[in-house]
């Protein structure tokens, strides 16, 4: 087990006024970390902290407004047996709000702030014992941000700050708005850890040696009214909470956990301390007892939770269900397409600028006008003799080549992670006098194009003023550099045609049985063209010119209904289509479950999934073999909570955590209450303390008792003799 | 390879033929022959010189062709540089698809 799997000190001495004192924590013989002694517990506190340093307690432009509530705060912090917290407003840092909260919660606070980055949100956290120094940084900072809009770059932030080492920096990691890239790279220079927003992430982050070490808090504006307390904390192994004490724990993975006793494995689900597992759970109960309103509360209560709601996929209307599957498909391969042919999309709005007519009919006047010249030139007059007659402009290009390389320089110079393979190979100086070098040439050429703009107006304005006063013909200018381009746009964008025309397969995925297929290939006539574009016009002319991709292209700007945002689905064909494990078209009942199925795989984009009963719309030997199988897949990475009264679920799934609703008297009236805990746990226990047998709750809730359960079993073995 | 000369007295371009012709039978189609040959490859061009040319007429026709062909034979390298990285991505996006869409059907048939 982790370090952090070990138990938390459950007391925290001293009153209120105490709260910030830093408690005392106990070293063994060989260094290692461990719980003070009995006597010493009573004042020290245990080893491992739950902290919440992510707090807002003023509403600042960048909140929807709230008041805040001192009460509710130190009940939060209290319920939440909370050891330390961080109060981060929004670039701004109340001295006097902060002190009042230090005196009157029990557990340590410490000053800090959330930076609106550029890049990025980040938190920064300083040492209680360091006040007078934060506070003044704060209010720099906090004059620079007036507005919901203004933002601070890297370079001030660092600058405001100083030695950034000195503090606890937390940027915003797996959590809008994240840092990211090289503005990520530059900040864990002095972070070691990065803010996520969910367990799942949480987890993920753990497991990426690479990365920060990943911290979960509540984010939580402490309003007036606020109903659920928050319940996204992190447990640390940190001895003393001290900052130092804190960056240090920061630093290893292995010192950060969800919960206090089992590492990753459960986590809070609300504020009464409720636990679930991170992977997979089963709710359990009978009818009424609070099952789907457990599964409401979860819903309500998180964020980016996929929820399926029981009978949600039955099939009911045949018809109905297949237009409603087809309109999935169609979703589907919308969404394939658009993906699938965005690069070619890309190109598509380019080549619609190019006009090679009209590249041809300026190279054809200009060629007869400079003819035409010529054969005039015995008769010029004072005017036409002038140098500036016939000129040409400057020919201008932009420097986007130039701009990349310089991007690309730098990134090598910037580049952390590789640095070491990078400088085996090229001299990191050498590579800073490159990348200045290229930022010379850039700002010359810059500058160079600045001025043959001016001269190039200059020079159009002389012509215009000459061609007013003389009958000589006047040569026009072309750009050949452009109109070559040009060409070669269009030669580049039809070969792209081509293969993307080419018949291919171009996606097989199996999903449980099922096989998902999608297909390009070229457009076997105008109808079906017209049939992907959605409008009432006449295709015939166009697809006439379909082997010639620009003149079909040109063809395709002609009608006029057509929306030119949608002219890249209709060079190439792409199909999409579902078959059974056959290859066959899938029948009504398979169609249910191929939706179930693709729900169940949706929720990879969630941070929570919930279903309810999946026994109320499908039969067990698709429960057993496809259903268990996804929803095991997807608990292996994120909290998973299915309700059942199926034992080919409940028990056969082989859940990770068990949990139990149960509807019970209390007097004159009744209490919803959830007992929990393992699949091999011979009791499951509620937050208030009390217990129910495992073993009947799993016999009442998936084989309707004992007694039925040995009817059952003695009807199958009978029939077996 | 010489594209425009200057001899005899008179300015000449290098024809479709491959044989000379004078500057100022020019048309469209060997202007555009001659911009791609300059954009593909070093190619020379006698530089304009009023004195080695007696016609007038032709003076200004090769005068400006010269110039253009001249312009272009500078920028070469940023044509090429530029030509090549046109829809690059796209393009080996959808032919690298094609490549596996055919790799997979031969194993199949194997």
């Amino acid at each position: 087990m982790d370090a952090i799997g070990r138990q938390r000190h459950d007391e925290r001495a001293g009153t209120p006024g105490e709260a910030h004192r830093e408690p005392r924590s106990a070293v063994d013989d060989s260094g290692v970390r461990r719980l003070a002694s009995d006597h010493e517990e009573a004042d020290a506190g245990g080893i491992v902290k739950k902290i919440d340093l992510h707090i807002h307690t003023v509403p600042t432009v960048r909140d929807a407004s709230f008041e805040f509530s001192l009460a509710k705060l130190v009940e939060y912090v209290s319920n939440s047996r909370l050891d330390a917290i961080a109060i981060t407003n929004h670039d701004c840092f109340d001295r006097a709000q902060f002190e009042t909260v230090r005196d009157s919660v029990n557990a340590v606070v410490f000053p800090g702030i959330e930076v609106s980055l550029e890049c990025g949100h980040v938190l920064v956290i300083a040492a209680c014992d360091a006040l007078d120094t934060f506070e003044e940084k704060a209010d720099r900072l906090h004059e620079r941000v007036a507005t919901p809009l203004d933002t601070i770059s890297l370079d001030d932030f660092e600058r405001i700050f100083g030695d950034l080492r000195s503090y606890l920096v937390i940027p915003h990691y797996e959590k809008s708005p994240a840092v990211t890239g090289a503005s990520l790279d530059r900040i864990s220079q002095y972070a070691c850890s990065g803010e996520v927003d969910s367990a799942k992430k949480f987890i993920r982050a753990t497991k990426n040696d690479a990365g920060l070490t990943p911290v979960l808090f509540s984010d939580a504006r402490i309003a007036i009214g606020l109903h659920d307390l928050p319940t996204r904390h992190t447990f640390v192994d940190c001895g003393e909470l001290t900052l130092r004490a804190l960056k240090s724990s920061l630093q290893d993975k292995r010192k950060v956990a969800l919960s206090e006793n089992d590492g990753n494995a459960l986590v809070q689900v609300f504020d009464d301390g409720q636990m679930i597992s991170t992977g997979l759970n089963v709710l359990m109960g009978s009818r009424s007892s609070g099952k789907s309103f457990t599964l409401d509360r979860i819903d309500t209560s998180h964020d980016n939770v996929k929820y399926i709601k029981q009978f949600s996929l039955v099939q009911q209307d045949s018809q109905a269900d297949q237009r409603e599957f087809d309109r999935g498909l169609d979703r589907d391969r919308s969404l394939f397409t658009e993906e699938y042919l965005r690069g070619f999309k890309a190109v598509l709005n380019d080549v619609m600028r190019v006009d090679l007519a009209a590249n041809d009919r300026a190279v054809a006047d200009y060629v007869s006008t400079l003819l035409r010249s010529a054969d005039e030139a015995d008769r010029q007059d004072a005017y036409s003799k002038t140098a500036l007659f016939d000129e040409s402009e400057f020919p201008q290009s932009d420097d986007e080549l130039l701009s990349q390389l310089i991007g690309s320089t730098r990134q090598l110079i910037e580049n952390l992670k590789y640095r070491d393979v990078i400088e085996r190979y090229i001299d990191r100086n050498a590579l800073k006098r490159l990348a200045l070098d290229l930022i010379k040439t850039l700002w010359e050429r810059a500058d160079d194009r600045k001025r043959k703009t001016v001269v190039n107006a200059l020079v159009a304005d002389i012509k215009k003023a000459l061609k007013m006063r003389t009958s000589a013909t006047q040569v026009s200018d072309v750009d050949l550099y452009q109109v070559s381009l040009d060409a070669k746009k269009v030669a580049r964008f039809s070969r792209i045609v081509r293969v993307l025309e080419t018949a291919a397969v171009i996606r097989e995925d199996e999903i449980q049985g099922f096989k998902v297929i999608a297909k390009k290939g070229p457009y076997g006539g105008a109808g079906e063209i017209k049939s992907v574009s959605g409008v009432v016009a006449a295709f015939r002319d166009a697809f006439n010119e379909y082997d010639r991709p620009y003149q079909y292209l040109q063809q395709l700007l002609e009608i006029e209904p057509l929306k030119q945002s949608e002219l890249y689905k209709l060079f190439a064909k792409i199909s999409y289509s579902i078959l059974n494990a056959d290859g066959f078209e899938i029948s009504g009942g398979e169609r249910s479950e191929f939706r179930l199925l693709r729900e169940i795989a949706d929720a990879q984009n969630y941070d929570f999934l919930l279903v309810d009963e999946p026994e109320s719309s499908f039969d067990n030997i698709f429960l057993r073999s496809d259903v268990n199988e996804v929803i095991r897949a997807i608990a292996a990475y994120m909290p998973v909570v299915v309700v059942t009264h199926n034992s080919t679920v409940g028990a056969s799934i082989h859940p990770d955590y068990v949990l139990y609703a149960s509807k019970e008297p209390d007097g004159d009236n009744v209490v919803y209450r959830l007992y929990s805990g393992y699949p091999t746990d011979h009791e499951l226990e509620s937050c208030d303390g009390r217990r129910v047998q495992n073993y009947e709750v799993m016999l009442n809730s998936l084989e309707a008792g004992r007694e039925a359960y040995e009817d059952r079993r003695q009807g199958y073995e009978a029939l077996d003799d | 390879m010489k594209l425009l000369t200057i001899s005899e007295g008179a300015g000449w371009f290098l024809a479709a033929d491959k044989e000379w012709a004078v500057i100022d039978g020019i048309t469209k189609e060997d202007l555009l022959r001659l911009v791609d040959m300059t954009l593909a490859s070093d190619v020379e061009i006698d530089a304009y010189c009023e004195a080695g040319i007696g016609n007038r007429a032709q003076q200004i026709v090769y005068k400006s062709v010269a110039q253009k062909l001249q312009e272009l034979s500078d920028r070469r390298g940023e044509f090429v540089d530029e030509s090549e990285r046109l829809y690059l991505t796209e393009f080996e996006r959808y032919t690298l698809d094609l490549s596996a869409a055919e790799d997979s059907a031969e194993a199949a048939q194997g």
